[in-house]
């Protein structure tokens, strides 16, 4: 065996074991009609659960407020970090302290932040949504009982709770620009917007792609916040399909139908992921 | 004076003599005890003085089993079940409960989780076959029907005659708490704190806008009259941030509990599949099709959601039973129903002055279907089919579903939500509330049945289905008719999924 392949296969082994085999256990009951409160057990069942799914509304409104939630949060929280690097990467006062309150919110458990949004967003007790909102008039919207006023507030939850990962990145993608550019183009007479766009954004291409990726994966996995703030309600105004997939496996203890959403958010994932991946491996 | 002494002293000696030769025998005396069943025998041998009386007495005992059981417990609501025994924090071992392991000869351990983690750790260990858990909680929303068919639950009934105990007196508890944990007939869990239902309310918010008092016979269309009045009022007084009903009504099984009282109230009878089915036998036999289209279902449903969205709070499509009860005792709902234990939780942590002094008790309305809007649930433990220390199990059961644990339960928090008759009628209790209170709480048990929903083992998917439906019509996200037809077609679909109607 070549040398390298010896030494991956600690590695490859670890990976087998941890990533590998669940995977493949997954793919596996996604075929299986197998209900764990019935003590017949589990049955083979083809590709049934997946057309119970494709047909189901359930599944379709799940999947339609996953892929809402999540562009909008990527998006904003993308723009909302790279916005704040280029702030704080350049020399201002107080910067330090500023940085470190940014970056507070990425180490507050998700229920936690959950519970801090919920209570800001009540409209019986929240400062934002009884007081405020009071205050100016639109007292008698719920910020958490209204459909659509629900699913941004769970987005704007999220995006503040999600954005110092990308700052954080950006930020040393920034970092990492050679302040020589910068001092060419301005001797050459090129104003901000020309130099954000010819030397910033093309050095910035790595790191936005890899924050982009982490945000996209961990926006279609998002799951606590939302739980704890409207349970995907109001009705299934915020159901996203890790919901629907806790839901359908740990309360209906459908164990097929469950692991058969787990490979359909594994696929879109993967799906979103590769072409970003393969654009930084270019 | 030397014959004087030595009188006596030959005196003594001779009287001890006499007096040891002449003792009476010591009597044996046997008792012969027969221990537990089968029988095992103890053989007491006692010593007593004359005269002589050899006995032997035959008595059968329950007595604790020899080698110590260890007993596994698991529930929710740490620190609020039990703390008599388990303390405030749930993991100190009180002197009360060490007296009791040591009268039982056990040794009791709980495991604590929130309701969800216990749900799926309770579905791991019973499917699993394993038996960690010899006491299992259950609620009789959906768990007791899914373990209690799939036979994953000690069937009860024979524990009473088998093994006889002083903790537990079943004729002492309303039978409607016995019936919720009862399938077709079988009882599998025995119920600790439980409610039935109730309509909380504020007393000076009805007199100061002129709405008519809730009264014994009262119906649902007093009810809406009597909140159009407060609604009227409030709004014409400004007050914009108190509302005059508080339900749950958010995504989810939660407000099923009380939706399907509505139903039952608007209809008379559980509207749910055709000709009111409720056992899955029933359903197969007779082939019954889910009628949640029908303007049967449809009328609860319609006086459901219809309240929830024109009285109640803004939020109130995503409210659990936290929330109604922190916005009752807040001072922002004139009314809580139709499960009032949270009316009675609100009192219990409420810093309104006017919620403390003005709240009262009364029966719920009658609806149209001639029956009162209902709702139950029982907090039951059952015993693992898996355990391996039944017996012990069944001791423990008993005791923290018994009197005693009752007693505390009604000392503790003040709530008349208690399943025996003679704690309800307590001191503390009737202290509290009153006697005519009281017999108000025992009315709605009395009167009401348990079992005003279907008994079937899909239960817990329906109550999560209807639930999320409720939410999203008073959301405004779906009509009425759109979602019941929806729900229907959902219903039919997994009831023939499920073998029903082959």
């Amino acid at each position: 065996m070549r040398e390298e392949y010896k030494l991956l296969l600690p590695a490859v082994c670890v990976l087998a074991f941890l990533v590998a085999a669940p995977t493949f256990y997954l793919f596996y009951t996604s075929f299986l009609r197998w209900f764990l409160r019935d003590p017949t057990g589990p049955t083979f069942a083809g590709v049934e659960n997946y057309v119970k799914l494709l047909q189901s509304s359930d599944f379709a409104i799940s999947l339609t407020v996953t892929l809402i939630f999540s562009a909008a949060s990527v998006t904003f929280s993308l723009l909302l970090g790279l916005g704040l690097a280029l702030l704080f990467s350049e020399d201002l006062r107080g910067k330090r302290i500023m940085r470190t309150i940014i970056v507070l919110p990425i180490v507050l458990p998700p229920v936690v932040v959950g519970f801090t949004w919920k209570f800001l967003l009540s409209s019986e007790v929240g400062v934002i949504g009884a007081y405020f909102m009071r205050l100016i008039g639109l007292g008698n919207l719920s910020l958490l009982g209204d459909p659509t006023l629900a699913l941004v507030s769970v987005i704007i939850a999220d995006i503040w709770g999600k954005t110092p990962l990308p700052f954080l990145i950006f930020l040393a993608g920034l970092a990492g620009i050679p302040s020589i550019y910068y001092e060419s183009a301005k001797i050459d007479g090129a104003g901000s917007w020309q130099i954000f766009r010819s030397i910033t954004l093309p050095n910035m291409k790595k790191p936005i792609v890899v924050a982009a990726i982490l945000r996209t994966i961990d926006a279609f996995n998002s799951f606590d916040v939302i739980f704890v703030m409207t349970k995907g309600g109001p009705g299934m105004a915020t159901h996203t399909l890790p919901m629907l997939g806790w839901k359908v496996g740990f309360y209906y203890f459908d164990v097929g139908t469950a692991s058969a959403i787990g490979v359909i958010l594994l696929l879109i994932v993967m799906f979103l992921s590769m072409p970003l991946i393969r654009s930084i491996s270019r | 004076m030397l014959g004087t002494v030595g009188g006596l002293v030959g005196g003594l000696a001779i009287g001890a003599a006499v007096g040891w030769l002449a003792k009476p025998e010591a009597a044996v005396r046997t008792v012969t005890q027969i221990v537990g069943e089968p029988g095992r025998t103890i053989t007491t041998t006692v010593t007593q003085a004359a005269p002589t009386v050899e006995r032997t007495v035959t008595q059968y005992v329950t007595a604790p089993p020899r080698e110590k059981a260890k007993i596994n417990v698991i529930a929710f609501a740490q620190g609020f079940a039990w703390p008599e025994l388990f303390g405030p924090d749930g993991t100190t071992e009180t002197d009360l409960l060490k007296r009791f392991e040591a009268s039982e000869n056990v040794d009791v351990t709980i495991e604590w989780g929130d309701e969800w983690a216990v749900r799926e750790k309770v579905a791991a260990d019973v499917t699993a076959q394993v038996g960690k858990y010899d006491i299992v909680l259950v609620g009789s929303d959906g768990a007791v029907q899914a373990y209690g068919y799939a036979g994953y639950l000690e069937p009860l009934d024979e524990y009473f005659k088998k093994y006889p105990q002083d903790y537990f007196d079943p004729n002492d508890v309303y039978p409607s708490f016995l019936d919720a944990n009862r399938i077709e007939g079988t009882l599998y869990a025995l119920p600790y704190y439980s409610f039935g239902p109730g309509v909380i309310y504020r007393r000076d918010l009805f007199e100061k806008y002129g709405a008519e008092l809730p009264k014994d016979n009262w119906t649902t269309n007093d009810l809406e009259i009597a909140m159009e009045k407060i609604l009227e009022g409030l709004r014409r007084d400004g007050i914009t941030d108190v509302y005059p009903l508080t339900m749950r009504a958010g995504p989810g099984e939660e407000p099923t509990l009380d939706l399907a009282g509505f139903i039952y109230a608007y209809a008379g009878y559980p509207a749910w599949f055709e000709g009111g089915a409720i056992w899955p036998g029933e359903i197969r036999n007779k082939k019954a099709k889910p009628i949640f289209d029908s303007s049967d279902f449809e009328a609860g449903f319609r006086a459901f959601t219809d309240w929830a969205k024109k009285f109640g709070p803004p939020g109130i499509s995503t409210h659990t039973w936290v929330d109604m009860m922190n916005t009752y005792a807040v001072g922002k709902a004139a009314i809580l129903m139709p499960s009032a234990i949270n009316g009675y939780a609100a009192l219990g942590i409420t810093q309104d002055e006017n919620v403390k002094k003005y709240t009262r008790f009364m029966l719920t309305p009658f609806g149209p279907g001639k029956k009162r809007i209902n709702s139950y649930w029982t907090f039951s433990l059952g015993i693992n089919k898996f355990s391996k220390n039944k017996e012990a199990a069944w001791r423990v059961l008993t005791y923290l579903t018994g009197r005693k644990s009752m007693e505390a339960f009604a000392e503790r928090t003040g709530w008349p939500n208690v399943t025996m008759r003679s704690v309800l009628y307590s001191y503390p209790l009737i202290k509290k509330y009153g006697i005519e209170e009281i017999e108000h709480n025992e009315r709605s048990v009395l009167e009401n049945p348990a079992i005003y929903f279907p008994y079937i083992p899909e239960l817990d998917l329906f109550m999560d289905k209807i639930g999320t439906t409720a939410s999203e019509v008073v959301a405004g996200a779906k009509t009425v008719e759109v979602a019941l037809s929806e729900l229907q077609k959902w219903a039919t679909d997994l009831m023939t999924s499920r073998g029903y109607y082959t």
